[in-house]
């Protein structure tokens, strides 16, 4: 082995990240072969695994607002997930409040709970955020299995299976696959935004060298704390999403650390920082897992797993900056203008 | 009153059990700055070693530190080669990302290879020992003892012999220590290989009071987080105190409130003390920052 260069510090290493992307031909191209897709039915038996990569894809883009844009390498994300699916689906089972408002309402729940998190952990960098918001979501996910009378416990929820467009159950799996993709244009749309905005500058900056920001006149506090409530609002909108798709939720699942590491892969492998990144991270694992699953699922229990996190790591070790980062180099330079 | 003892003295014991297998963490932590997400993984093939060696050779599980001390070290050293050592050279996030999938491989290859059953070895001591009222198991006294005479130790090798001065070099300044002629990488390879040894060692005397199963790393490993942390990372000693204060804790809690709010008491204490004190309650000054100036 080679001898080891010093270890990169979070400051160096992380400048090294993508600012502001331009929407390529490649990107549109993209979206659009997703509109198609939905708007033509194609691959019907594969619906299932079309709607979790269209989810999985919109979390994954809210979670890169955190971890990508701002820096903040969030364990913790199911816990605003799980914010989400229990505000809307709690409502909807006894108040009976429809999920189209409910999604909004968990969403602002979450989003105050993402503040929360990033006021509680204002001064902390690198494992150690990582931890506090691993810890966090550990509370939150203790809180829900035990405080049975209002969250089901460990028996978890159901969501009454009787198509109704009002209630957000709906009759046919395209139907979802053009909610899912809804949410994943949203998702894209707003990365977008922040990316051509005043407030993502202050991201950016923040998230490469924040003293200099602060000397800058940029509030760190503040701006960490609008990214993460941004982002997990995003993603307690996912959550009801999975909640009226799935008709039933339970603490093990919806707020495990499993998921959380799910939400940090995607982008992670696809490209941290960009916005086609986590798109194109979801729409490579989420179908891998998911095909991986059903083929060897009875076969070798674990085999799948065995195979997926081989893979994830030969992917980190030799393309780090991700698919988005791996296709940005076959492009052919153009000259320095 | 003496239930408050009972449970003070028991907390101090599972504590110190706790503490062992998280000395391996924070050495690695406070070495090589790098969180470890597979630690607990690490400690669940150790425990599968012990079980199998006390069940194929019909031994007492504390004789496979025998066997399974050296075999998780040359682990350790496998593992840095393989992955920790490649993705260190990367960005920060790499290796994050790569212990954590090198956590889920190690959890479904031990799945597949030993299933989802529990295996257990027969109790070591037949009764409990009582010492004034106070009843205290056998198996935790001895682990109490171990953890004890391993702290003692370690601090001596890094306080008294040269490779511990080498990596208490490396832990103040690595550019300064590399400048100094100390093979970085060599204490790098040497200290990930002796976290994971230590971890084998939590496993022998961790056998006899926990069933094994391939998830069960998964229990350990954000105890151990929660214990480097409140100790500083990369303190042995705080280490300790954090497995004693993590230990106690849960047992005090899960007596007057409800075994199920054990963990969210020591998740919470983690949580104030990442607010009021990030250094950690005993750790140096600094011990916050470590990891991400250069």
């Amino acid at each position: 082995m080679t001898a080891m260069p010093a270890k990169p510090g979070l400051l160096q290493q992380i400048s090294g990240l993508p600012q502001r992307g331009h929407m390529s031909w490649f990107e549109i191209i993209l979206l659009a072969i997703c509109v198609a897709w939905v708007a033509f039915g194609i691959a019907p038996t594969f619906q299932d695994v079309v709607v979790l990569s269209f989810l999985f894809a919109g979390l994954a883009l809210a979670w890169n607002i955190a971890g990508g844009c701002a820096g903040l390498i969030s364990f913790g994300h199911a816990a605003f997930f799980g914010i989400g699916a229990y505000t809307s689906t709690i409502l909807f089972l006894n108040y009976n409040v429809t999920p189209w408002i409910g999604i909004f309402v968990g969403a602002v729940a979450a989003a105050v709970a993402g503040a929360v998190l990033s006021l509680i952990c204002a001064r902390l960098k690198g494992p150690f955020f990582i931890l506090s918001s691993l810890a966090f979501a550990e509370v939150a996910r203790i809180i829900a299995l035990n405080w049975s009378s209002v969250t089901g416990g460990a028996e978890g929820l159901s969501i009454p299976p009787v198509p109704d467009l009002a209630n957000m159950v709906l009759g046919s799996k395209t139907a979802y696959e053009a909610l899912t993709l809804v949410y994943l244009l949203a998702a894209y749309a707003m990365t977008r935004w922040l990316e051509a905005s005043r407030f993502g500058f202050y991201l950016f900056a923040i998230r490469d060298n924040d003293e200099a920001a602060a000397a800058a006149g940029i509030n760190p506090l503040m701006v960490r704390s609008a990214a993460m409530a941004l982002s997990a609002a995003l993603t307690g909108m996912g959550g009801t999403l999975f909640a009226q798709y799935f008709l039933y939720l339970d603490p093990t699942y919806v707020i495990s650390p499993e998921l959380s590491f799910q939400f940090a892969l995607l982008p992670a492998v696809g490209g941290l920082g960009t916005a086609v990144g986590p798109i194109l991270g979801s729409f490579l694992i989420t179908p891998l897992s998911e095909l991986l699953r059903a083929n060897l699922g009875n076969a070798a229990a674990g085999l799948h797993l065995v195979i997926y996190s081989a893979g994830l790591i030969v992917v980190m070790l030799y393309f780090p900056s991700g698919i988005a980062g791996a296709l940005e180099k076959l492009k052919p330079r153009r000259p320095q203008r | 009153m003496n239930t408050i003892f009972q449970l003070v003295i028991s907390g101090l014991l599972i504590g110190s059990v706790y503490a062992l297998m998280s000395i391996g963490l924070t050495l690695i932590f406070g070495v090589l700055r790098v969180v470890n997400f597979a630690h607990g993984e690490f400690l669940m093939i150790a425990m599968y070693g012990v079980w199998a060696f006390s069940r194929l050779l019909g031994l007492n599980p504390y004789f496979a530190a025998i066997a399974v001390v050296p075999a998780m070290f040359l682990f350790g050293a496998l593992v840095y080669r393989i992955v920790i050592g490649a993705a260190l050279a990367k960005p920060h996030l790499v290796v994050v990302f790569a212990t954590m999938g090198l956590s889920i491989f190690l959890q479904n290859v031990a799945l597949m290879a030993m299933t989802a059953d529990l295996r257990d070895v027969p109790p070591i001591f037949a009764r409990s020992i009582s010492i004034g009222g106070i009843f205290i198991k056998g198996e935790l006294l001895l682990g109490f003892i171990v953890t004890l005479l391993c702290t003692v130790i370690l601090q001596w090798v890094i306080k008294h012999t040269f490779l511990g001065k080498a990596i208490r070099a490396t832990v103040q300044d690595g550019e300064a220590a590399k400048l100094m002629g100390i093979a970085v990488p060599r204490i790098f390879l040497i200290t990930f290989a002796a976290g994971s040894a230590l971890v084998g060692l939590a496993a022998c005397v961790m056998v006899p009071l926990f069933s094994v199963f391939p998830t069960v790393g998964l229990n350990f490993v954000l105890i151990a987080f929660v214990i480097v942390v409140l100790g500083g990372m990369g303190s042995i000693e705080g280490a300790l105190l954090g497995g004693f204060c993590v230990g106690v804790v849960q047992s005090v809690s899960a007596y007057y409130v409800a075994p199920a709010f054990g963990q969210l008491f020591f998740f919470l204490l983690f949580l104030l003390v990442m607010i009021f004190r990030p250094n950690g309650l005993f750790g140096q000054k600094g011990a916050a920052t470590l990891g991400m100036n250069e």
